[in-house]
């Protein structure tokens, strides 16, 4: 086991650090209540919320269709009316895509269960799949449960689960994937990105495995996955120098066995939630109780959000936000909500991460890569929207184009409630307000020079310290190198 | 002030702006003594031999251009006079009465007449069977190949262009290397990160609608670079009690240090890239196609002038694992025409004669159709290179149909001869020095 971190050591840092990385961070009240719990219940409060399922519903649309049924019944229009009835179906899609990320966003924002989304923002950037090919809404939202159900649960079982996803089985081509020729899409993606990582396979192996997924299919009649034994390929298998006439389920079962695949996955959740470049012997020491617990998610993640390790000086406040992660802490920050659904998803597109659609099934690479100045600026700009100073200046918010009307107008200015956030007494402090307000955007205070600057600002604005100033300050707080990272 | 001082003002270098806004919008604070010596030596530096400097107004360009996905060689030049190509794509392979030939063996795919079109004004070269030796199937791993130029069996860090800008561009402005899009592309990573990125002008600026925007102007602008520059200043804040941020350490290329110089970097270079697009509009008309929204903003910036040497454009869509043949169609339909347009475009500008645009993509694909009407990964695929200062026609030889490696086609071009080529002869920069070895050059140039 990991050295833990020594109970003594618990304080407000490190309970803030907790939250932002766990979960998606929160105000100086909840960190401090955090606290309040001591370092083995506050951890624990996060592996183990209560469910939230009964606060969002899921969105109304999302449900099965009888994909069948539809088809046949667009036949039989005349071709104006199918090309109408396609027009309307791909502005549903779109929409409800649109619904789907906010509902998302809102989701993260306000349950009461942070680290079960922050994981399910993990495996959605490891199991990264598209709306872009999948096109259906509907899966997309189920693949999303799959992953939140197995969030904490068997890492075998959620890729036996995500094998037979109808989201993935579109994703990677596994629903085409005959006996005669299969298709090595999934089987590729499977062991390069999924499990093993490149290098740990031969390129026989995935024409094996391939085999091996033949005959998975969707039921058009439910839009479940559906197995045709006739399109399977029952045939010997020679896999990982072992031969048998193996079902996809045993391809994932050794896969799920080899070393390879523990050092894999405890590494990206390690780079995910801590730090690059993770110590080897941490490493070891998490792969090796990764595959002796069988592949247990919610254990591995006690074990590292109890490490001393994961409390390091150098690892706290070193991570650059995902914009994701940007978006929901920033909102939980400022006890802001997330922006209409248009915008949010423009934003996020622009700053380079769409949920439900990834750049392609590698995901999202993180960290620097976030950050171009085309992002940065952009993440700048941002900030002056969500504290209220207008629509991001004239700039016109587009999806796709189509963002017109009343989005264009909100903004959060009204729910931004500043005299909670920088308290009128405090105003004419300049210090203390600097202080104050670095405790919520920054969980610290920064370092001498950039407090000074933002000190040397209100100087500048007094004797007007009105709301107006305020918003420019939490604005130029936000529009800094350091408010990027967490 | 010097006579040869330029008559109008461009900011070349970090440390030049660095001095001009810190003398001017802030000019509250004394320059540190230890930055003046810096400004000197950097124009020392300025005689060093590979390094370039971009005007902007002459010198030659690059424009990359990728292919993201894998495009499908074998359908992009088509080997219609091959039986073993029809045998090998009874479904998807292109009829013979649709290709447009560029000989007796080979032609273009039915929707690329914009290429063809320069090819026959001799602005196109055309490489065949370019990969490199021991192909991999991996997507990310074969852009990354291409992306650092590595061997296969060797991890590169840095990208191909990156290399360059740290070996040749030393001193430049950000903007030396654009790219088009939110994203750096992994041919930009560099020892000293170099570059901007950024897809729609208008919005590439810090927006600030409070009162008196000068003064708060100038605050984003003192909190948004690096540390060093600011060291100076810490004696003059009194308050030193505060902690110190924890994680990110300054300095030694850390997270922050990173965060601080692309703030600097975007501050540079944005009020140029929003001039530029301002005043300049092209007279050609687009198709109306992503890839026209980049490379019509290329093609501004060069109007304009922007101090580039390099800019990098990509188009996605290429992975056609199923029903291929839609896919490709618009693909190439897309390709063909908007660069068509692009070059247009210089031609009407008068800059086409120093621009040069080369197209890849991580691999072609399989030789054989899949039984979803689509291809799997493959290696070997054509590059095309094009521009005023092209040497047209054929380069290398259709690699066989049926003499394959794992159902593959075999390469005879190496990519990096390619890349060796275009810096040596186009950029006029060390390609050894680039690509850590020598490549034959190959006559397009």
């Amino acid at each position: 086991m990991l050295i833990p971190l020594d109970p003594r050591q618990w304080d407000f840092s490190k309970a803030a650090h907790l939250l932002n990385r766990a979960g998606f961070g929160g105000t100086p009240e909840q960190i401090e209540a955090l606290r309040a719990l001591g370092f083995t219940n506050a951890v624990e409060s996060l592996l183990d919320a209560p469910d939230d399922l009964q606060l969002f519903p899921k969105p109304a649309w999302a449900a099965p269709q009888n994909l069948a049924e539809m088809r046949q019944s667009i036949l039989m229009m005349a071709p104006e009316e199918q090309a109408e009835k396609k027009k309307q179906q791909q502005k549903n899609a779109r929409n409800e895509v649109v619904e789907l990320i906010g509902w998302w966003l809102t989701r993260m924002r306000y349950t009461p269960n942070p680290a079960r989304e922050k994981m399910t923002l993990f495996w959605h950037g490891h199991f990264a799949t598209s709306v872009a090919k999948v096109k259906r809404a509907y899966f997309m939202w189920l693949q999303n449960e799959t992953l939140r159900q197995n969030a904490f649960g068997n890492f075998g079982k959620m890729v036996k689960d995500i094998s037979r996803d109808p989201a993935m089985l579109i994703w990677l081509d596994t629903r085409q994937s005959k006996k005669e020729h299969p298709n090595e899409n999934f089987a590729r993606e499977l062991m390069e990105l999924f499990t093993l990582g490149i290098g740990n396979y031969t390129e026989k192996d995935i024409q094996e495995a391939s085999r091996a997924f033949t005959g998975y299919r969707i039921n058009p009649f439910n839009e479940t996955f559906r197995y045709a034994p006739f399109q399977h390929d029952d045939g010997d298998k020679t896999f990982f120098g072992r031969t048998g006439r193996f079902t996809g389920d045993d391809i994932v079962d050794i896969i799920a066995k080899q070393p390879a695949c523990a050092s894999f996955i405890t590494k990206k959740i390690w780079e995910f939630f801590v730090a690059d470049d993770p110590h080897p012997g941490v490493l070891d020491v998490l792969a090796w109780n990764f595959r002796q617990s069988g592949g247990a998610i919610r254990p591995l993640m006690r074990e590292i959000f109890s490490s001393a390790a994961f409390y390091a000086p150098d690892v706290i406040r070193s991570q650059i936000k995902s914009p994701v992660q940007w978006l929901v802490q920033t909102a939980k920050e400022l006890e802001i909500g997330i922006p209409p659904g248009p915008l949010t998803v423009n934003a996020l597109r622009q700053m380079g991460q769409a949920p439900f659609i990834p750049p392609n099934v590698k995901g999202w690479d993180g960290g620097r890569a976030w950050i171009t100045t085309s992002t940065l600026l952009f993440r700048y700009n941002l900030s002056n929207y969500a504290v209220g100073n207008g629509p991001m200046g004239a700039q016109k918010l587009r999806l796709n184009g189509e963002l017109k009307g009343p989005e264009r107008q909100v903004t959060p200015s009204a729910q931004l409630n500043l005299a909670k956030i920088a308290p009128p007494e405090l105003r004419d402090d300049s210090r203390r307000l600097v202080e104050t307000l670095s405790k919520r955007l920054f969980q610290e205070t920064p370092d001498a020079r950039v407090t000074g600057s933002f000190v040397k600002f209100i100087d500048s604005k007094k004797p007007d310290t009105g709301d107006a100033t305020m918003r420019e300050l939490l604005h130029l707080m936000m529009s800094t190198p350091q408010f990027q990272l967490t | 002030m010097e006579h040869n001082e330029p008559p109008t003002h461009t900011l070349h270098t970090r440390r030049e702006f660095l001095r001009t806004s810190m003398l001017g919008a802030a000019a509250a604070w004394t320059l540190p003594v230890f930055l003046q010596k810096t400004f000197l030596t950097l124009d020392a530096m300025a005689a060093d031999s590979p390094i370039q400097t971009a005007t902007g107004k002459d010198g030659t360009i690059l424009v990359v251009l990728q292919l993201a996905g894998g495009n499908d060689g074998l359908n992009t030049i088509v080997p219609y006079a091959d039986d073993a190509y029809y045998r090998a794509r009874p479904v998807i392979g292109i009829p013979k009465d649709k290709v447009i030939p560029i000989n007796d063996y080979i032609g273009f795919h039915p929707k690329l007449a914009g290429l063809k079109g320069l090819y026959d004004e001799g602005r196109l070269a055309l490489l065949q069977g370019v990969g490199y030796p021991n192909p991999n199937r991996s997507h990310f791993r074969s852009t990354e190949i291409w992306q650092t130029a590595g061997d296969a069996d060797k991890a590169e860090v840095h990208g191909w262009l990156g290399r360059y800008f740290d070996n040749c561009c030393k001193g430049a402005a950000p903007t030396v290397g654009v790219s088009i899009g939110n994203q750096t592309p992994q041919a930009f990573a560099a020892a000293t990160p170099t570059g901007v990125s950024f897809s729609r002008p208008e919005q590439f600026r810090w927006v600030n609608p409070g009162q008196n925007r000068d003064s708060s102007e100038a605050f984003y602008r003192e909190l948004n670079q690096p540390e060093e520059t600011n060291a100076a200043m810490l004696d003059a804040n009194d308050g030193g009690s505060v902690a110190a941020i924890a994680g990110a350490k300054r300095g030694g290329g850390g997270t922050l240090d990173f965060l601080e110089r692309t703030a600097l970097d975007a501050q540079m270079s944005s009020d140029k890239v929003r001039e530029i697009a301002k005043k300049y509009h092209s007279a050609v008309e687009y198709p109306k196609t992503p890839l026209a929204d980049s490379l019509s903003l290329v093609a501004k910036m060069i109007a304009g002038g922007l101090a580039t040497r390099v800019y990098y454009v990509s188009m996605g869509g290429f992975d056609t694992h199923t029903n291929q043949v839609n896919t490709q169609d618009r693909l190439m339909t897309y390709l063909g025409d908007t660069v068509a347009a692009f070059c247009k475009d210089l031609q009407a500008q008068g800059n086409f004669n120093r621009v040069m645009l080369m197209t890849f993509s991580e691999f072609g694909r399989r030789v054989t159709q899949n039984a979803s009407n689509g291809t799997d990964h493959g290696a070997a695929a054509p590059m095309f290179v094009l521009g005023g200062g092209v040497k047209a026609g054929l380069f290398g030889r259709h690699p066989s149909l049926t003499t394959l490696n794992n159902g593959d086609l075999i390469y005879n071009v190496d990519f990096r001869r390619v890349y060796a080529t275009i810096l040596e002869n186009w950029l006029n920069a060390p390609s050894e020095l680039v690509l850590g070895r020598k490549f034959p050059l190959l006559p397009i140039v």
